[in-house]
């Protein structure tokens, strides 16, 4: 199996120009989305090992999410997932991704920016994140003024930039980390 | 258990893994995990601002479930 992802990889760098494409499982395949099919795989073992040591239940899904592995812990027929490994305001999920990533830049020797999900909390905080937006969206189109919203991290900011966009209006970020923040701007 | 897993997460992101050991210590203090890994491999497990270590207690924190197992990322330069 190794074998396979490392011949893939040597592709890749166009250094073996007459390798056949391995058995045609994934035709349409791009280099790209074979980076991160492995980045995937990687960190699923590695999750995959942590809960068998910890004796924790949980499931692997493996995916890609646009330009990113996007990889998610996610209750099992077992049992659930543990809340704990999502933590406070999602510190530990946080810290697990960082770890995550990490350990697929030692496979790979490459940054990852794959995103971990873990009891679909990431999502739920998507959702969220999406009704603020369009909420502020219509204060600022209702009232001309405006929108301050509270602090968040990159990740939100950016769901809550693309969710403004789509309600037609604009945003920008101010303030610092970690206390950098969106305001959703009235039309001109 | 808590250190079985602490050594396959430090394992997974240094280059030295044969060099990776985690040490299980009660002393007065409460309870405290040693991690003493490669000289080369010191600036991976701390990373930047600390950033690395501070993941590693927290994911260790949350494994524990709300025992108080302190992190110790040991400098061999600085013991024996």
């Amino acid at each position: 199996m190794t074998q396979d992802t490392d011949q893939t990889e040597q592709v890749e760098h166009g250094e073996n120009g007459s390798a056949e494409p391995a058995a045609a499982d994934s035709q349409q395949s791009s280099d790209s989305s074979t980076g991160l099919d492995r980045e995937g795989e990687i960190a699923a073992d590695f999750l995959e090992t942590l809960l068998d040591i910890a004796d924790l239940d949980g499931d692997i899904d493996v995916d890609v999410d646009g330009d990113r592995a996007a990889v998610a812990i996610v209750d099992s027929e077992e049992g659930r997932v543990p809340r704990r490994l999502v933590g406070q305001d999602g510190k530990v999920l946080e810290a697990l991704q960082e770890l995550t990533r990490l350990a697929v830049q030692a496979e790979t020797g490459e940054r990852s920016r794959l995103m971990l999900d873990v009891a679909g909390h990431r999502a739920a905080r998507r959702e969220e994140l999406t009704r603020i937006a369009a909420d502020a969206a219509a204060a600022a189109k209702d009232t001309g003024e405006r929108q301050s919203l509270e602090p968040m991290s990159a990740f939100e900011r950016k769901v809550v930039h693309d969710a403004v966009l789509a309600a037609g209006l604009g945003s920008e970020s101010e303030g610092v980390e970690p206390r950098r923040y969106v305001v959703v701007l009235p039309q001109q | 258990m808590l250190e079985e897993a602490l050594e396959h997460l430090v394992k997974g992101i240094v280059d030295h893994d044969d060099d990776v050991v985690v040490q299980h210590k009660d002393g007065r203090r409460g309870e405290m995990l040693e991690v003493r890994v490669h000289p080369d491999d010191l600036g991976r497990v701390i990373g930047r601002s600390g950033r690395t270590a501070s993941a590693l207690r927290t994911v260790v924190g949350a494994l524990a479930s709300g025992r108080n197992v302190r992190v110790d990322i040991v400098d061999t330069d600085q013991v024996r």
